[in-house]
């Protein structure tokens, strides 16, 4: 029982003197701080006396330090972060990240990659702490005896978070896992396969990652039945779009835009092969009727019920030219022999328009 | 230079007691001052505790050199009717090389700039300033930027070599 009361006792102590210290530290890093303020202002009503005491750049006010961190491009910022603890937190603020990763990674960067990396984070974060546990396990449970486990657990956090060098879930982070090329994230590519034939003018789910060496992407994209994944090197980036609609590659997308469509309108349209295949996004243009002669004082195509859909990438009288689809019911259609036509988004933007001209195939298709 | 003459004059007064007459029109480059005169339209002397005087006589030359060639840009217009655009191109490029050669100063002084530039309001220099620190740091190396800025290393060598790993694509360039 004695021998008990000890051992508890001494525990007591050893976490006594822990908080003591580090509350110790507080209060020195505290005065730090202070002290620098000091120094700050007479610094600046005093001429520098001793100049190699002082650091300049560290004494500039808050806002003005931001305002040229702001202008250092990444590989700046990552320099600069490593030049001392105070740079390094800094130099880490989401507030500057922020822009880099909508410069560089905002168009091919979507929502759907953003919940790919919590979900990574998240899985990390858990293995690392039943990794640290692991090592731990004996002791923790020998200590929650004596001691809250909730503090231990805290602890742990804190002793974590102080030898991360970048904090996980910090915008810099996250830009670094892309650049890095180690991050796998959902996108889609056009024209895939190097422009294949088959392909052509098309936009599939895919997953990406980066080579920063070549400055182009890895995509990954999702088996075709029981094709294996089809991988491609070398996907430049105006070929890599962030998914517009959340609609993943399987599933079929409900068009909320039939009703509205009329001749000129610009698409797309998923389309897939067979029905185990994911879809595919094809960009495609609504046009007239049959009966119609184009002329726009007599078109009556947009009260019509068909909706006739052209591919005019493919040549005249191929049968992948022109399908039509039912304005009021249209969900899929289509059967083995012509592949199956599901939902239709229609494009609202130039730049979505352009992006097509642009990838528009040398030679019309057979 | 008759126009001079009719024109106020403001003391500018430093930290260090320094004084510095300067024409209104020079004072109000800086927005903190402009503010002072609008609020109060009879005052001629304003004490700047926060400048000494060997900064504020280069912030002063700076706003000075600024309203000078804005002063001929709007005289040519005014001569000719329309500015021609060859000339304001190379009035523009004679101003930047004033001012690249204007910021050919150590770090200490250009710090102390960024802080007065900031105080005094005078977005041309600040922006000028922040820009020449931000370009003493690209393309250098963690080592480098110490030694440029006389920042002390406190972290460990692990830290160090913990964010070397991290970022290595950031440290090609320099290394």
């Amino acid at each position: 029982m004695l021998f008990f009361l000890l051992t508890f006792l001494s525990f007591s102590f050893f976490f006594y003197q822990d908080l003591i210290s580090n509350s110790n530290l507080i209060k020195a890093k505290f005065l730090n701080s202070s002290m620098s303020t000091k120094k700050k202002w007479v610094n600046n009503r005093v001429e520098n006396v001793d100049e190699s005491a002082e650091c300049p750049i560290l004494d500039l006010p808050e806002l003005t330090l931001e305002l040229i961190l702001s202008k250092l491009p990444p590989e700046g910022l990552c320099a600069m972060a490593g030049a001392c603890t105070e740079l390094r937190a800094k130099c880490r603020s989401d507030y500057l990240w922020e822009r880099h990763l909508r410069e560089k990674w905002g168009q091919v960067v979507g929502p759907a990659a953003k919940r790919e990396w919590k979900s990574y984070l998240a899985s990390k974060k858990t293995f690392e702490l039943s990794s640290f546990g692991g090592g731990l396990g004996r002791q923790r449970k020998w200590i929650s005896c004596v001691w809250p486990f909730s503090w231990i657990r805290s602890r742990i956090g804190t002793t974590d978070k102080a030898k991360g060098i970048v904090p996980d879930d910090s915008v810099m982070s996250w830009y670094l896992s892309l650049e890095s090329g180690k991050f796998w994230f959902p996108a889609q590519v056009y024209n895939r396969e190097h422009g294949h034939v088959g392909f052509m003018l098309s936009c599939y789910d895919a997953e990406v990652s980066y080579d920063r060496h070549s400055g182009t992407f890895n995509a990954r994209y999702p088996p075709h039945g029981r094709r294996t994944i089809v991988q491609e090197e070398g996907v430049s980036w105006e070929r890599v779009r962030a998914p517009p609609v959340g609609t993943p590659a399987h599933d079929l997308h409900s068009s909320d835009c039939l009703k509205d469509l009329q001749p000129g309108d610009h698409i797309e349209i998923q389309w897939r092969r067979n029905t185990d295949f994911p879809y595919g996004w094809w960009y495609g243009v609504v046009g007239h009727l049959e009966s119609c002669d184009g002329n726009a004082h007599f078109c009556r195509c947009h009260l019509s019920d068909t909706v006739v859909l052209e591919f005019n990438q493919y040549t005249v009288g191929s049968r992948w030219r022109q399908t039509t689809i039912c304005r009021k019911s249209h969900r899929e259609k289509g059967n083995e022999t012509d592949g199956f036509y599901g939902g239709v988004r229609r494009l609202q933007g130039n730049d979505e328009i352009a992006k097509w001209r642009q990838l528009w195939p040398l030679d019309i298709l057979e | 230079m008759a126009r001079s003459s009719t024109e106020n004059m403001i003391t500018l007064m430093s930290s260090d007691g320094e004084e510095f007459m300067v024409t209104e029109k020079v004072a109000r480059e800086c927005t903190t001052i402009r503010n002072m005169l609008e609020d109060d339209c009879v005052i001629t002397n304003i004490p700047l505790p926060n400048v000494t005087s060997d900064i504020l006589s280069m912030v002063i030359e700076y706003c000075m050199e600024h309203v000078a060639a804005a002063e001929k840009a709007a005289a040519e217009t005014a001569e000719k009717g329309s500015s021609s655009a060859p000339a304001a191109a190379k009035a523009n490029k004679d101003l930047e090389e004033w001012d690249k050669a204007f910021m050919n100063v150590d770090v200490y002084t250009l710090c102390d700039l960024i802080l007065a530039a900031n105080y005094l309001n005078v977005s041309g220099l600040l922006d000028l300033t922040i820009q020449t620190a931000a370009n003493l740091i690209k393309g250098k190396s963690p080592e480098q930027i110490r030694k440029t800025f006389h920042i002390q290393n406190d972290l460990s060598l692990e830290e160090e070599e913990k964010i070397r790993s991290q970022t290595p694509w950031a440290f090609e360039k320099s290394e």
